[in-house]
């Protein structure tokens, strides 16, 4: 085990980081950027260490003043929390070579799942199931032929393009007749090159993922599923576990494909993969997230397992020392995301003085946050303020203690979504597990506010 | 710089060119003596804020928001303070102190200005470095070694090397200060502006 651990994040994460720690009898040093040095993770920790200015660029995301504090502490591993420089692989390169463990997965196995389209075809060969899609299309007569083949809608890409920009949705043959000699014109014009494939693409989807953990030895679990569909402009917001999306069956069967495909292609520390599942209920692979998620906690909160901890264990390279049996999923857990967005003025971060914050608390409830009364929150950073994290022994059970706790949950001096976490909750579509990843982008937050004041 | 209604307009009325000039030179003469003098105070001091008038001109300066870059420690721990918001009401009180007139700036209460380090890292001070010794702005001073890559330590500002607050080969955090420097000449401050103080012309500001 490591002797002491930097931790290179900010924020509530610095701070689930720096308790898992403490719980392992490891030291920690909490490295801070200057708008942090009232954070809670900062004030807590035995030590902690100013890295840079505010500008993450010169902080969080500066990989010689992170790896230059893990040695000036003392430090023999460095915590990258998520985001930040959490999955690049330069970084865990240049760490190793300072003699230092990244605490994730090894660099030679982020390169190996560094390109999302790579991992779709290298997890697709080990069974996973990919979104159905063509090869660069030659002509209009081969796209016709390819989109017949995968069946509409399909989605026409940009080979060059990426982050959705020159994306073209096509419902019919002859909306794709009209569509694509524009669309290669556009890729030509906006990326140099105009080369083209499509995609099938899933019409009222849900988003859902399978954590898994495997060992340097090969030992491989998954600890189920969580459902992220609640989302706003591809941004989680309510996460919940398990999917209200699968059977029994369908979940159990997902999941031990993915840790079977990710043990087979070489995958290392904790993972999670990320599938569409369509309104059949078949799942697409998309991604592997090689870090730990924001929304861990209610994986943790069915299965009793400290995931934090078990990611810092198989980075100093112990063995799991558990087995699929060992995991034992129990009840229903959900989380709030709840962040510092004003709803009614498009979700605007906000920054300020938190004046008075009160925790819920009761039966199965749980708040990761790193806010207190007078803390400022800076204007520099993401907008979470903390996760709002129930259990109940069933999903009504837990929904009826997260409206529970939203309504104890006090935090003034900056605006929140708690109202709209009030009011998605009391919503039918949600109450009955029917929520896709569009609805809330479709119909928009606002008639959520107002059907639940009425 | 001047947002007082009754103040000459920093933008002089069509045709006026003497007063043009007029508002020239006070505009030159507030960046050349006053702006570095208030510049160098605000950075000693624990203030969020410095304002002063001279005439009906009035210039304010303001740190930018965030956290006071000039109390440093290397790096922390918890016996310097306690979580929670108790920690956090010993920080707005420190940033909140009781304004104080301008002319009450002498030299016991303005703390000396200090050359900070760039980066976290390996300190090393120039190897001729010794109190005393003059030094002009931007000067370096020394290096802070970031995984084999120097970082210059600039001095911030005109001034006399003081005490050293780091120790050549020690582990130093970003921000920290390293070396006190003295000013050369004590800030000139319009006698004007300090003989009124006015309640809101120096404020700490949270």
């Amino acid at each position: 085990m490591f002797s002491k651990i930097l931790i290179a994040n900010r924020g509530e994460i610095a701070l689930r980081i720096l308790r898992a720690c403490r719980t392992l009898g490891v030291g920690a040093v909490v490295a801070y950027s200057e708008a942090d040095r009232e954070s809670l993770a900062a004030q807590l920790a035995d030590e902690a260490i100013c890295i840079g200015p505010a500008d993450a660029r010169r902080s969080y995301l500066s990989a010689p003043s992170v790896i230059s504090a893990a040695i000036v502490t003392g430090c023999d591993a460095i915590h990258p929390g998520y985001g930040f420089l959490s999955e690049d692989e330069a970084f865990a390169d240049v760490v190793r070579a300072h003699g230092l463990t990244f605490i994730g997965p090894p660099a030679e196995v982020l390169e190996r799942f560094a390109s999302k389209e790579a991992t779709r075809r290298l997890l697709g060969s080990y069974g996973l199931a990919t979104i159905p899609g063509s090869g660069m299309l030659r002509d209009e007569a081969h796209a016709l032929e390819e989109a017949e083949r995968v069946g509409y809608p399909v989605i026409i890409k940009p080979s060059a393009g990426g982050g959705g920009k020159g994306m073209r949705l096509v419902r019919t043959a002859r909306e794709l007749e009209d569509t694509f000699k524009v669309a290669r014109s556009e890729a030509k014009a906006a990326f140099g090159d105009d080369a083209l494939y499509l995609e099938k693409f899933i019409d009222d989807n849900r988003h859902v993922e399978v954590q898994v953990a495997v060992d340097r030895f090969g030992h491989a679990v998954h600890m189920g599923e969580r459902d992220c569909s609640v989302q706003r402009r591809h941004q989680k917001i309510i996460e919940e576990t398990p999917s209200p999306a699968l059977s029994e069956a369908a979940r159990e069967e997902l999941c031990q494909r993915a840790v079977r495909a990710v043990v087979a292609a070489g995958y290392e520390n904790l993972g999670t993969l990320e599938f569409l599942v369509d309104s059949k209920g078949d799942a697409y692979f998309i991604e592997i997230n090689c870090r730990i998620q924001v929304e861990h906690p209610i994986t943790e909160l069915c299965t009793g397992v400290d995931m934090v901890a078990m990611q810092i264990k198989i980075a100093a390279g112990e063995p799991l020392g558990l087995s699929q049996s060992d995991i034992v999923s129990r009840g229903h857990a959900i989380e709030f995301r709840i962040l510092a967005e004003d709803p009614t003025k498009d979700f605007r971060p906000q920054s300020g003085q938190i004046s008075a914050y009160l925790a819920p608390g009761g039966v199965g409830v749980r708040m990761d946050s790193h806010i207190y009364p007078g803390y400022e929150v800076p204007s520099y950073y993401d907008s979470l303020l903390g996760k709002l994290c129930v259990w109940g022994p069933d999903r009504a059970t837990a929904i009826a203690r997260g409206e529970t706790a939203l309504r104890e949950l006090l935090v003034d001096g900056v605006t929140t979504n708690i109202e709209l976490h009030r009011a998605i909750l009391a919503n039918k579509v949600f109450v009955d597990g029917r929520v896709t990843t569009n609805l809330l982008d479709r119909v928009g937050t606002a008639p959520f506010v107002a059907a639940a004041s009425r | 710089m001047s947002d007082d209604p009754k103040a000459p307009s920093s933008m002089p009325p069509d045709g006026d060119p003497a007063r043009a000039r007029r508002d020239h030179q006070a505009i030159s003469k507030l960046a050349d003596d006053l702006l570095p003098a208030l510049i160098a105070k605000l950075a000693s001091s624990g203030l969020g804020e410095i304002e002063v008038r001279e005439g009906g001109w009035r210039a304010r300066l303001r740190k930018p928001a965030g956290p006071d870059i000039t109390r440093r420690s290397a790096v922390r721990s918890t016996a310097d303070g306690h979580a929670g918001s108790g920690h956090s009401a010993g920080r707005l009180q420190a940033q909140s102190r009781p304004s104080q007139p301008l002319e009450g700036a002498s030299e016991q209460d303005a703390a000396p200005i200090a050359a900070t380090s760039p980066a976290v890292g390996i300190y090393h001070p120039r190897r001729d470095l010794s109190e005393g010794m003059r030094v002009r702005t931007a000067e370096k001073i020394g290096v802070v070694d970031v995984l084999g890559v120097n970082q210059d330590v600039l001095v911030p500002v005109d001034g006399i090397i003081g005490t050293s607050l780091a120790e050549a080969g020690e582990a130093v955090e970003y921000g920290q200060e390293l070396v006190r420097i003295e000013l050369t000449e004590r800030a000139a401050i319009p006698n004007k502006a300090a003989d009124e103080p006015d309640p809101a012309g120096a404020r700490g500001k949270a």
